[in-house]
């Protein structure tokens, strides 16, 4: 038989979804072709495996830890208390740890702004917008939004990476260079991040790092194999997926610093 | 003191602070595994569970006293769900490294390596159907979990996620699909 039900036609067909238009010639084409019956059948049956799966139990404990949580949020005011209450690690500890700005962590802050304003190409003789904000700074802000330059400019690397057509010989050419930069901004960040014992996101940029540094050092020809290895790689680690929530967590959290205190990065003119 | 008794809800809502505790401590591990489902991994469900009690504490003077308290929950948590999903959603739009190509699911990520404590805890299926609900995109697994799960209409389900129509039929399409590729095997037997 002919023109048999595509799949998207079953899946509404499963959800009793299928437009009004189209209903009868799809039940008249269900009630006479087998191999549809089946697809059918087997989509239902594993729409039954989904369904009759236990969901995913919450930790032992988890009833006080939530308690925890909710209490020491409430107690402050109703500001959220992120996974750091309860992990002692995560986007806030890192960023909300006050030795970070009072022990050497301006210098290495300030360092790593100026690998951003190197990595993202501009004119080394203008001043960039990271080295503008020289005085009137707010370390952790400044530390949020370099850290969040850093961590797109890897994501959009490695996406352009995870895409690209393996039969491309030169593919890593043109982004060894800029796999140097993030390898020496990456170090920076994660020695800051590891002196303030986080161990989420020193994990995620070790990660990082790792697949950076298979990207700076590779020949300047790869093979189609070695292309296809280091995309599994990316894959493989859910690196994309890691460093998109780390980076989006921490917009939020700007966007909630902001909300809280108001905007106070000031611009200086350079003298 | 009995957290079934609707004047717990009622202390509670006029600021007892043990009769919300033993709300908390009631619900959560129910909310815990309705945030597992709809944003796939623990460290979202545990702060969509403190975020869900946030707002119930806020909105309990509008919980209406015959209601089900649970219910009421479900519904808060299932938008804190789709609140932390749409956040998040324009940078998931922009990339989607994983498809059907990616290899054998036992090479994924951390979140679907079974743990001991996982293994130990689950069932076969149940292990299954999670490893394939972590192949979904964010945006798929909450379109497909308030089609499949909630119960919703596609059309509802776009409404939730801000998202067309049509838009929201192909991310359900698309994590049926994945998870018909991850299962069928299994689902044979």
């Amino acid at each position: 038989m002919n023109n048999h039900l595509t799949d998207d036609e079953l899946i509404l067909h499963s959800y009793g979804e299928i437009d009004r238009a189209d209903r009868a010639r799809v039940d008249a084409h269900l009630a006479e072709c087998a191999q549809c019956q089946v697809a059918k059948e087997n989509l239902a049956r594993v729409m039954t495996m989904i369904d009759t799966a236990p969901p995913v139990e919450a930790p032992a404990g988890f009833e006080r830890i939530a308690w925890a949580r909710v209490q020491q949020a409430l107690d402050s005011d109703g500001g959220l208390v992120r996974r750091s209450a309860t992990r002692g690690g995560g986007i806030r500890s890192f960023f909300w740890f006050p030795q970070w700005a009072l022990a050497g962590g301006v210098a290495a802050l300030l360092v790593a702004a100026f690998w951003a304003g190197r990595i993202s190409g501009g004119d080394p003789a203008t001043p960039s917008p990271a080295a503008g904000i020289v005085a009137d700074i707010e370390p952790e802000r400044v530390l949020q939004a370099t850290v969040g330059d850093h961590l797109d400019r890897s994501e959009m690397m490695l996406v352009e990476l995870a895409n690209a057509e393996t039969d491309g010989a030169d593919v890593l050419a043109g982004e060894q260079e800029r796999a140097v930069d993030l390898v020496a901004a990456n170090r920076l960040i994660r020695q800051s991040a590891l002196q303030s014992g986080d161990a989420q996101i020193v994990d995620i940029l070790e990660d990082l790092e790792r697949v950076l540094l298979e990207i700076a050092n590779a020949p300047a020809t790869v093979t189609s194999n070695d292309l296809t290895d280091l995309q599994s790689r990316i894959t493989r680690e859910d690196l994309l997926f890691r460093l998109r929530v780390i980076a989006s967590e921490m917009r939020q959290q700007q966007r909630t610093d902001r909300a809280t205190d108001g905007p106070n990065l000031r611009r200086t003119p350079r003298s | 003191m009995d957290e079934r008794d609707p004047s717990v809800v009622a202390r509670a809502r006029d600021g007892d602070r043990d009769a919300f505790r033993m709300l908390v401590e009631t619900h959560s591990r129910y909310i815990y595994s309705l945030a597992h489902r709809m944003t796939g991994n623990a460290q979202d469900a545990e702060d969509v569970v403190q975020e869900a009690w946030l707002k119930a504490h806020k909105q309990l003077s509008r919980f209406e006293a015959r209601a089900d308290f649970r219910t009421w929950m479900h519904r808060i948590t299932v938008n804190c769900s789709i609140d932390l999903i749409r956040a998040r959603r324009h940078r998931e739009d922009a990339h989607d490294p994983m498809d059907l190509e990616q290899g054998p699911l036992s090479e994924r990520g951390a979140e679907a390596q079974p743990t001991p404590e996982r293994v130990a805890a689950s069932t076969q299926i149940s292990d299954r159907v999670n490893e394939a609900l972590s192949l979904l995109t964010a945006l798929e697994r909450a379109a497909f979990t308030l089609r499949h799960v909630e119960g919703m209409s596609i059309e509802e389900v776009g409404a939730k996620l801000g998202m067309k129509t049509s838009a929201t039929k192909h991310s359900i399409f698309r994590a049926v699909k994945k998870m018909r590729a991850a299962l069928e095997p299994y689902a044979q037997t």
